[in-house]
């Protein structure tokens, strides 16, 4: 994917792990679901941006009808930003699965935050 | 009125706008009323049609419409919200409230339990009849729609 300064329209929904990029981002719309922000990033898209959303990996779920059913079917790549959390136990499965998933979903346009 | 009458007569102003319309029979509807490239046919991703207005409509001059279900508006409430905090002057969005799935099969939705415009006032409801609707599939693959739609709302379009 692209480096974070060649995006021109930045939205997610936050994660602790993300906060301090997030920060320094003036431009950056805080959104109310995973989905909603890559929504909005598709718009940005056929507008001629490049569109990055940030989300944690526990949010990616809300993101796989949008994926399979818009960006796949229609052709349209988004970059996305994913925090990574395994603990605690409520994240625990998530962060087992979520490059499977990704994997799963054939998504490439995507970058790991793991700290 | 019909749902298709209310398309009838949002497009009938309608010059250059661009007109997100949502998944299933609105989006069925829109093709057979007025097909153009400047529309845009979602087929899937229930509930983001405004989500996309939204990103069109913050980063281009244009005119944006979107048309939604009343299903769909419920899937996607925040939504509204997030509409009624940014609000770009550019974005119109229609809720066709007909209280049912009827590209489904007409089950109902709990459409009559809200009141979407207190919600975010401004989105414009229009209570259309409890219908399934017959129009056909669009006989358009999403790639097309998605590559038409692309060069026909491109800032640097010719």
């Amino acid at each position: 994917m692209k480096e974070h300064d060649e995006h021109d329209f930045v939205v997610g929904v936050p994660c602790s792990k993300l906060k301090d990029i997030i920060d320094k981002i003036d431009l950056y719309i805080p959104c109310t679901r995973e989905d909603e922000a890559v929504a909005l990033a598709v718009g940005a898209y056929f507008a001629g941006k490049k569109p990055l959303v940030f989300l944690q990996n526990s949010g990616l779920g809300n993101t796989v009808d949008i994926i399979t059913s818009l960006l796949k079917p229609y052709g349209i790549e988004i970059d996305l930003i994913i925090s990574v959390r395994d603990t605690p136990a409520h994240h625990a499965f998530m962060g087992k699965i979520t490059e499977k998933l990704l994997d799963l979903l054939e998504y490439k346009n995507y970058r790991l935050i793991k700290q | 009125m019909k749902r298709i009458e209310a398309i009838k007569d949002i497009m009938k102003d309608v010059k250059d706008e661009i007109v997100i319309a949502s998944t299933g029979m609105i989006a069925r509807e829109l093709y057979a009323v007025c097909d153009r490239p400047r529309n845009f046919y979602m087929m899937g991703s229930m509930g983001n049609a405004l989500g996309i207005g939204l990103g069109l409509a913050l980063n281009l001059k244009d005119d944006v419409i979107v048309l939604s279900g009343d299903g769909a508006a419920l899937m996607s409430l925040g939504t509204l919200v997030l509409h009624k905090k940014l609000n770009p002057k550019n974005l119109k969005h229609y809720i066709l409230d007909n209280n049912c799935h009827g590209t489904t099969g007409g089950q109902p939705t709990c459409s009559e339990e809200v009141d979407f415009q207190s919600l975010a006032p401004n989105t414009r409801v229009i209570k259309v009849d409890p219908e399934k609707g017959d129009a056909p599939r669009i006989p358009l693959s999403p790639e097309d729609i998605s590559k038409r739609f692309k060069d026909a709302v491109s800032p640097d379009r010719a």
